[in-house]
């Protein structure tokens, strides 16, 4: 289990993190979400134990992030993939995963089966020793994320990790990342792709040098967004505006064409009485949908408000 | 294992360095050049117009004759030791460690005796002191002294003044030698100051840093990466400027003169720790500064306590002598220490990620 309290860093004047509050539990896929500057990576690399926290306590499992003795089991159990892949670029693909290899202390005959699995996998197996300088964006991303996974972590940071892959390597990349938390693996992942993020985290947690939200990226917009309903209709009266407005349970109504939309309190109770009203006006319903908001709707919504 | 990521470091640096192939042709270029080519050019052609003769450091010594004529004196066994004799003539006997002054001496035998102010004939000498004393028809051999007139005489005198050759030799190996140490001093600048910098620049050093590698480990790969590829260019340039040397000067001095001790010595203490120094300054400074030309630039003042050896050396307060060599790379060593524990102080990781740009 990953935990932050009250976790603050400072450069200088500067405010990175400020009470910052998170709790990840075992095995579940954690998206820390926010605009450049937020304090994203800050929080993944005082996780690292790469820098240390201004006040504020952070622990993984029962170790203390910032006190040296733990430092290196830390550093032992978590792997990282940096904003950018940070490859040996005159190095092939297995020398470069060879080195992190050996640096995690894999013994011989286990690495060279993992890095055969690893670069069969991702198509490279043939390359391996074409310096990685030569490789695209995608392929270099993906030696990275590899080299990030050599060691089997038990919480692995994701900083950006589709960011420079085409649609269908990122899903790949995507699909990788829940293989690995059905495995029971623990990711914390930085991203601005927020449909990606409504995929595959169980858990995210807009930050603004501060926690500004968390929770399950389709519950945080529920509690924040009027429930909205659309009604399709064969003909939609121009009265029936008016005449709906009366009911009391619906905060907001428009028509568009012929669908008419509303806001309603708990679609759930709501619905039926609707619908009820409708066709004792002798109105003829088609189809009823609950319009969604987007994670995108909510990030907007609260970065805005967490800026002010 | 202790270290062991260190020797993982170290190894995956040279993997990266045998790919740089202008890097290993400046390493390998500047070594020749200093050591081998520029020695040969600058002092080949005064060894070899220097004349070969040695000059005797006798004043006054006139030789007439190559053998004595009278050499079946019969000797008898009466021998005089450890003792003081003057103003007598001394006929058939055997003298050791003794003194003469004001003596004619015939016929006899004299070893380990100094000879002031007389005459000896029909005589032979050896390891003897003479002063001012007529030699006639004698043999003798390592000799000394001076005011000697030796007559029908074959003297053998051991003390001579040095040659031209003898003299330059020595100074010429001083600045040689003192190439071979410059020379693996300032050769890691080039790989060294690029160490940390460099990872940093390729954006490499963050997940370096996450790994359980410590401080420790870290700059001691970084270290010797750069110290092997300095120390197998020097050792390489050391044997063939060894070698094209001795084959110039055979021919002068009849034999091989180097590697002698002085040089060996050289090799394997005083290179390699004036090696390690500057290393260990330039990882200093490479994980200070957060670009590779400011790195290298104050890499180049990092020579400088070799270079004040190497002037001391040419001035002549210096001579590189095997004790000297001991003590400078005694010094030498104790400084990398230091600097090895001062680099690992005030290595910061998080300075090295948040501050560098």
């Amino acid at each position: 289990m990953i935990v932050c309290e009250g976790l603050t860093k400072m450069f200088g004047s500067i405010i990175a993190i400020q009470d910052f509050d998170i709790e990840i539990p075992d095995g579940r896929i954690f998206g820390l979400l926010g605009p450049n500057g937020a304090g994203k990576t800050t929080t993944m690399r005082i996780l690292s134990c790469l820098i240390r926290p201004t006040s504020g306590r952070a622990y993984i499992d029962s170790y203390e992030i910032g006190m040296k003795q733990d430092a290196q089991k830390i550093r032992g159990m978590i792997g990282l993939l940096p904003e950018v892949p940070g490859l040996y670029e005159t190095l092939g693909a297995y020398k470069n995963l060879d080195y992190y290899a050996q640096l995690y202390g894999i013994s011989k005959t286990q690495r060279e089966k993992t890095i055969k699995t690893t670069l069969t996998n991702l198509g490279l197996w043939d390359r391996r020793n074409e310096p990685v300088g030569g490789f695209s964006k995608g392929m270099k991303q993906k030696i990275a994320i590899a080299r990030t996974l050599i060691h089997n972590p038990k919480y692995i940071f994701l900083d950006e990790p589709t960011a420079s892959l085409d649609p269908s390597a990122a899903k790949m990349i995507r699909e990788y990342i829940l293989e690995l938390k059905s495995q029971g693996d623990t990711i914390l992942i930085n991203t601005h792709n927020l449909s990606e993020a409504e995929r595959i985290c169980d858990t995210v947690a807009l930050v603004k040098n501060k926690t500004i939200k968390i929770g399950n990226p389709k519950e945080l917009a529920r509690g924040l967004f009027a429930r909205t309903i659309s009604i399709t209709m064969q003909q939609i009266p121009p009265s029936l505006l008016k005449d709906i407005s009366s009911l009391d349970f619906i905060s907001q109504e428009q028509v568009n064409g012929n669908q008419l939309i509303l806001n309603v309190r708990n679609p759930e109770e709501d619905n039926p009485r609707v619908i009820s009203w409708l066709i004792n006006q002798g109105l003829q319903v088609q189809f009823v949908t609950e319009e969604e908001h987007s994670l995108e709707d909510v990030y907007l919504k609260l970065i805005e408000e967490g800026g002010r | 294992m202790p270290w062991r990521n260190a020797w993982i470091v170290m190894h995956k640096d040279l993997d990266e360095f045998k790919k740089q192939k202008f890097v290993i042709g400046s390493i390998l270029a500047m070594p020749i050049v200093l050591g081998v080519i520029l020695p040969l050019v600058m002092f080949v052609p005064i060894v070899t117009t220097i004349p070969l003769e040695k000059q005797w450091d006798i004043d006054g010594l006139l030789t007439i004759g190559t053998q004595p004529d009278d050499t079946t004196t019969p000797w008898t066994n009466q021998t005089i030791e450890n003792t003081t004799l003057s103003l007598i003539v001394i006929n058939h006997k055997i003298l050791k460690n003794t003194l003469l002054n004001n003596c004619i001496i015939v016929s006899c035998i004299l070893d380990n005796t100094t000879v002031i102010d007389s005459t000896i004939r029909n005589s032979t000498l050896s390891n003897s002191l003479l002063n001012n004393v007529t030699i006639i028809r004698s043999e003798g051999t390592r000799l000394d002294g001076r005011h000697i007139l030796a007559v029908s005489s074959n003297l053998i005198f051991t003390k001579t003044k040095p040659s031209i050759i003898d003299q330059v030799l020595p100074m010429m190996f001083n600045m040689i030698l003192m190439i071979f140490i410059i020379v693996p001093a300032t050769l890691p600048t080039i790989i060294a100051t690029y160490s940390i910098v460099g990872e940093k620049n390729n954006r490499s050093l963050e997940p370096l840093l996450a790994t359980p590698t410590t401080d420790g480990e870290l700059l001691a790969g970084k270290i010797f990466s750069s110290f092997i590829p300095s120390m197998v260019s020097t050792f390489l340039a050391f044997s063939l400027g060894v070698l094209l040397l001795d084959i110039v000067l055979i021919p002068k001095v009849g034999y091989p003169l180097l590697p002698n001790l002085t040089w060996i010595l050289s090799m394997l203490l005083l290179a390699p720790t004036a090696c390690l120094m500057s290393i260990l300054s330039c990882v200093l400074v490479s994980s200070k500064v957060s670009d590779v030309r400011a790195a290298q630039q104050l890499g180049g003042f990092i020579v400088m306590p070799v270079v004040v050896l190497m002037l001391g050396v040419v001035a002549g307060f210096i001579f590189l002598s095997p004790i000297m060599i001991f003590i400078f790379s005694g010094l030498y060593g104790c400084i990398d220490v230091g600097l090895f524990y001062f680099a690992r102080a005030i290595f910061n990781r998080e300075k090295i990620l948040t501050q560098w740009k």
